[in-house]
């Protein structure tokens, strides 16, 4: 295991302790390992039992009836369920949808795998401060508009988007359906699926400390939002997701999103906690100089930092400090190709600045001893970085 | 990113990095520019009296990815006693397999190669 200060909460988090010990007792012969589909014997029932317990679980943290919980192997699986779903169902009354250039790479490549397919996508540009207008939305919808595709909390700049507002303009078009990317939002801010008014929301467990491979699409029976399966065979899920459900997944994500909701007064005290530690980060970073914030803090949860970092360039910035510190460039689906942020371009910043950019993202294990660290490593590096490049100041 | 040990060694010690005080036997070339990412300079001081035909050191500056500042670092530690050569102590071929630079950033050598090229010039003139 690594020595370094993990700053890379949004990418993914380490399953909490009592959520291990709750899937542990799904596994092995005296657990709950009966097919939850099997319900014609005492095993399935109980397993049956367990996953519809964690389906009520998701559905309590997040303002949604259990009814409307798909389970699904991550937020990437939901959103395509979300997307190719609905435009499969609906293509009879349009062939047009409407995202965010900033979305995630699981919300934009369906989009963009349905131009392939003819369709017209409308790509919102959002402001300087990242955010999305309801207003801007409301200018893109046309008559045969059959989704909107908007996140929550933006997985590099932490920006969070009035979801409300936006689901108020889509009622006003007629009921245009609403789709809400909402991986990185359970512990960092509210979410409320019914109060908002939205037809779908895909959900994650990996970033809220539950197991990774599991997550859920939200579908609002209320709303009466229809999807075409996209996968066959079993029926499980209201023949929407069709697949053996794991039970011990299952439970790990109802365990963990329980914890993240289930004591409110202590929630909020550790999102002012970690807002603390980010704002000493923050500080400690703009001592350096030559440093730009992005994205509207005031808009933004309370564990994420995006910096962009001039005078070094970004691969060397991440190779100086990676021995030491954990953090990402851009998101972590998309570090992997070194190639300027495509949300941070969004924004404004010019390709030099969107590359020399780093995500700071703190949890629930960051103390101010690593905020610290994080200090110190980053100043060695720019500092030395910027003399080899004689950028010294 | 995975880099190999000669590249992790020279990006991480970086010898030679600066710059050195203009004068009669110094000689300055550069090549690239940071806003397109990739910018190297090379300060070479020739052997007082020789002419310009013997280098007697080097140091270098470099805005670029570890492969970029560990190559000209390698370059530069190589440059003593070397004569008005514009060429690099070793083809970019025989570079790029011992820093095991991946294809994609071959170009980037080509920067270190012109700011070489570019101070021998210099010294030339």
């Amino acid at each position: 295991m690594s020595a370094a200060t993990y700053l890379d909460y949004a990418a993914t988090t380490p399953v909490d302790a009592r959520v291990v010990a709750r899937m542990t007792e799904c596994l092995g012969l005296q657990g709950a390992f009966g097919n939850p589909g099997s319900t014609s014997h005492a095993f399935g029932e109980h397993a049956h039992g367990l996953v519809e317990r964690a389906r009520a679980q998701v559905a309590a943290a997040v303002g949604a009836a259990p009814g409307e919980v798909v389970w699904t192997s991550g937020a990437t699986e939901a959103n395509n369920l979300a997307i190719f779903g609905v435009a499969n169902y609906y293509r009879g009354q349009g062939r047009h949808l409407v995202t965010a250039k900033t979305e995630h790479k699981a919300v934009l490549d369906p989009c963009r795998e349905l131009e392939r397919r003819g369709w017209r996508v409308s790509y919102l540009v959002p402001e300087r401060d990242g955010r999305i207008r309801a207003d801007a939305v409301a200018a893109a919808l046309a008559p045969d508009t059959v989704l909107v595709s908007i996140m929550h909390v933006n997985n590099e700049i932490g920006v969070v988007q009035d979801i409300a507002a936006i689901a108020a303009v889509c009622a006003r078009h007629g009921g245009t359906r609403l789709h809400v990317d909402a991986a990185q939002s359970l512990g960092k801010s509210t979410v409320d699926f019914t109060g908002w008014g939205v037809d779908l929301m895909s959900l994650s467990a990996h970033k809220v400390y539950g197991p990774k491979g599991v997550g859920a699409l939200l579908v609002s029976q209320r709303r009466g939002v229809h999807l075409e399966a996209l996968q066959f065979g079993g029926g499980q899920e209201r023949n929407l997701r069709s697949g053996t459900l794991p039970t011990h997944q299952l439970v790990g994500m109802g365990a963990a999103f329980e914890l993240a909701t289930a004591d409110p007064i202590a929630a909020a005290a550790e999102r002012s906690r970690i807002a603390q530690l980010r704002e000493r980060l923050w500080q400690g970073i703009l001592a350096f100089g030559g440093v730009l914030r992005n994205g509207a803090p005031e808009h933004a949860v309370p564990h994420l930092l995006n910096v962009s970092f001039e005078g070094v360039e970004g691969e060397s910035l991440l190779a100086a400090v990676r021995a030491d510190l954990a953090v990402s460039t851009g998101s972590a689906c998309a570090s992997a190709s070194n190639e300027a942020s495509y949300v941070l371009r969004s924004l404004g910043r010019n390709e030099r600045l969107a590359e020399s950019s780093l995500r700071f993202s703190l949890g629930r294990y960051t103390a101010n001893a690593d905020i610290d660290r994080a200090i110190a490593v980053l100043g060695a590096a720019l500092t030395r970085l910027r003399r080899i490049a004689g950028q010294s100041q | 990113m995975n880099y190999n040990d000669q590249t992790r060694g020279y990006f991480e010690a970086a010898p030679g990095a600066g710059e050195l005080a203009p004068g009669p036997d110094v000689s300055r070339g550069a090549a690239g520019s940071r806003a397109s990412g990739t910018w190297v300079q090379f300060d070479l001081a020739w052997r007082p009296g020789s002419g310009a035909a013997r280098i007697e050191s080097a140091r270098f500056l470099a805005f670029g990815c570890p492969h970029t500042i560990a190559v000209a670092a390698w370059v530069a530690e190589r440059a003593a006693g070397r004569g008005r050569d514009p060429a690099l102590p070793e083809p970019l071929a025989a570079l790029a397999q011992r820093f095991a630079v991946p294809a994609s950033k071959l170009g980037r050598l080509l920067v270190v190669e012109d700011a070489w090229a570019a101070a021998i010039a210099a010294a030339a003139a």
